[in-house]
């Protein structure tokens, strides 16, 4: 237990995603899901990740633990945590010791991520005895904590199976299995879809608190804008495998430069105001086989497409701590940059 | 418990789960019996009329024939249906299934209970191995499913499951019996051994059934390694089991929840084929020349024996309706979603 408690007060780790490519295998061969991904999350701050189906973000997420399912493969890249090292270079024993310990992970569809034939309280103990974790009567303590601090009664939930909790219950309690061996970097994939509106924001805001109180390095997969908006402090936004923008939640939100972005922000129905206002992105997000190979991947749907956007791909610019990826967004930097290549 | 979990059964409603299963078990039955009464009573012919009347043409009087026939089927052959079904059902409850014909006086319960000890030992012996090596080889061919280990698995259970069980048997037969002969050919166990609990008598029981259960298994096999198959290959598709393995559970951990909810379903099929061993295994006994519940209902209906014909099938409808029973109960038992009467 004394273990437990020393391990709150420790600062957070940073995470530094560098370069990474991921690929699946496909009739047409290996193509990539996530391409070049640079992404830094700063200790202690929750960064969410938007984008559209099939964009990347749930890939990027099993990147973190080293978990992408086959027909997947790591290509290229490396995950380095403070303390951890790179995890794409653990393998067997040290990497399934990472998990769950180091990393937790909110599953996407948490509702389906317990066992249905085992109780809460023994899958708990599963969890506990995997990690060599001595005290098994504290982790049940801290367990009960958890949910009591998410509004359950700790131990009926811990008496109960599965089937016997609500979808926003069995969310929950798969946050609390997140939790409850003291993982500094938590990744949340999709933690409420499916779930009702009342239960999406108490959700947020559990994930919220338990975030500031534990110190931890959060990231938040969605595709709901205005889930990341509440929550996060940092919003990357991923199309077709590529993070196009990166920054400050509110800036990004309050003056988006990628146009893409933009037309996610303006795609958000208002609860005040018309509801015409709201605006879909014209056509469909590419899939892997769609994906165009040069140039921008975001071109086919870009209102600013340019000549350059057909042949180079944009380059991330970071500036002011704001990343963009866009020809159209950073013209003038691109073609200072450019210039200099040729000289 | 100091709390009331909602859903979770109390012992009273146990209770009333295994009375209401002994009570449709018991209609059942009733039910069978009283087709298998109308069917001997009414099959062309009347075989128990005719009894009663060849019995007087050997030249004995109304009463005794009567009584003689009475004897041989539980009811007395005169009379109107209903006297004669009361009459059946009063017997049934004293446990009478009448006498042979084929074996003049002695009992069909008699028979019955000689005929199911050869046809325990050798099928349940086969369906509980043939369950065991199904499932543990299934559970490898879903994991190594594309690999070559796999694939071979996969084929073997296809191709048993192909072929029909009295061509593995003879083709066992002509190989451990005949062109290498070490394997008895036929019976239930060698006649020089005083039956008991000595080494010489058991070693050949041991011996004699070798055959038998190994074909029996075979037969059997390709069922089980198929379902356990894509049983296990669905069950690596639900989210709990990737869930599970990104909380870092130990291997050991992961591999019991894989099984557990693999092997689910089988324990149905498992609970009712053992139920069905009561009808024997025809192929097998006629081949090994065991002595058997399906040879005698083979033998039975060759030689028209009614009733030892309608005590077999009763028998066989017990041995099923308890498995049917105990296959709800065991689902209880096992899986919490069943026990708590919901589904999620």
């Amino acid at each position: 237990m004394t273990a437990h408690t020393a391990a709150r007060h420790t600062a957070a780790p940073g995470v530094r995603i560098r370069d990474l490519t991921v690929v699946y295998k496909t009739p047409a061969g290996e193509l990539p899901a996530v391409r070049g991904v640079d992404l830094a999350l700063a200790p202690g701050t929750i960064t969410g990740v938007v984008g559209e189906s099939g964009s990347g973000k749930s890939t990027l997420a099993l990147s973190l633990l080293n978990a992408v399912q086959p027909p997947g493969r790591i290509a290229a890249g490396s995950v380095e945590i403070d303390g951890l090292g790179d995890v794409l270079t653990l393998r067997g024993e040290d990497l399934r010791r990472t998990r769950g310990r180091q990393v937790g992970y909110v599953f996407q569809a948490a509702q389906n991520s317990l066992n249905p034939l085992k109780t809460i309280g023994k899958q708990l103990l599963d969890l506990g005895r995997s990690h060599d974790v001595e005290d098994l009567r504290g982790l049940v303590r801290d367990a009960k904590d958890l949910l009591a601090r998410m509004g359950m009664d700790g131990a009926r939930v811990l008496d109960s199976y599965q089937h016997e909790l609500s979808g926003g219950m069995r969310q929950r309690v798969g946050i609390m299995l997140a939790l409850v061996l003291n993982a500094k970097v938590v990744v949340l994939d999709e933690p409420t879809t499916a779930l009702d509106m009342i239960t999406q924001a108490t959700i947020l805001r559990i994930i919220r608190e338990v975030h500031e109180e534990r110190a931890l390095t959060t990231l938040v997969i969605t595709h709901d804008v205005g889930a990341v908006a509440e929550v996060a402090d940092s919003l990357a936004v991923m199309y077709g495998g590529r993070v196009v923008e990166h920054g400050p939640v509110t800036e990004v939100l309050g003056s988006a430069r990628h146009p893409y972005t933009q037309g996610l922000i303006r795609a958000i129905p208002r609860l005040s105001g018309d509801l015409s206002l709201a605006r879909a992105l014209p056509g469909r997000p590419p899939t892997l086989g769609t994906l165009p190979t040069q140039g921008c991947v975001f071109r086919e749907r870009c209102e600013r497409r340019m000549e350059v956007c057909e042949t180079d791909e944009p380059m991330s610019v970071t500036q002011d701590g704001r990343t963009v990826a866009c020809h159209a967004a950073d013209r003038h930097l691109t073609l200072v940059k450019r210039k200099e290549e040729f000289v | 418990m100091t709390h009331a979990v909602p859903g979770r059964p109390r012992l009273g409603a146990v209770a009333r789960k295994i009375g209401g299963h002994l009570g449709r078990g018991l209609a059942m039955i009733w039910v069978v019996a009283t087709i298998s009464f109308v069917i001997i009573r009414e099959i062309p012919g009347d075989p128990v009329l005719g009894q009663y009347e060849s019995l007087i043409q050997k030249g004995m009087s109304p009463e005794q024939a009567e009584r003689a026939t009475a004897v041989l089927y539980g009811f007395l052959p005169t009379g109107n249906l209903w006297q004669q079904y009361v009459g059946y059902m009063g017997s049934l409850l004293h446990l009478d299934l009448g006498r042979s014909l084929s074996t003049p006086g002695v009992e069909v319960t008699t028979l019955i209970g000689h005929a199911a000890r050869w046809t325990v030992l050798p099928v349940l012996a086969g369906t509980l191995l043939s369950f065991l090596l199904g499932v543990t080889m299934g559970v490898y061919a879903a994991i190594k499913r594309s690999g070559k280990l796999g694939d071979v698995l996969a084929l073997s259970g296809s191709l048993l499951h192909g072929v029909p069980v009295y061509v593995i048997g003879l083709l066992l037969t002509a190989i451990f019996a005949t062109l290498w002969p070490i394997m008895p050919s036929g019976g239930p166990v060698d006649v020089e051994f005083v039956p008991g609990f000595n080494a010489g008598y058991i070693g050949s029981l041991v011996h004699h059934a070798v055959l038998p259960v190994v074909t029996y298994t075979l037969a059997s096999y390709g069922g089980w390694i198929l379902a356990m198959k894509s049983n296990v290959v669905a069950v690596l598709g639900d989210d709990f089991i990737l869930a599970a393995e990104l909380r870092g559970l130990r291997r050991g951990f992961v591999f019991r929840y894989l099984a557990r909810n693999a092997i689910l379903p089988l324990f149905t099929i498992l609970a009712l084929s053992i139920g069905m061993l009561f009808g024997g295994s025809i192929f097998i006994e006629e081949i090994f020349n065991y002595p058997g519940l399906g040879l005698l209902l083979v033998n039975s209906i060759s030689s028209r024996d009614y009733a030892l014909m309608g005590g077999t099938f009763l028998v066989i409808t017990v041995g099923i309706v308890v498995a049917n029973i105990a296959a709800d109960l065991l689902y209880t038992a096992i899986d919490p979603r069943v026990r708590s009467g919901g589904a999620a």
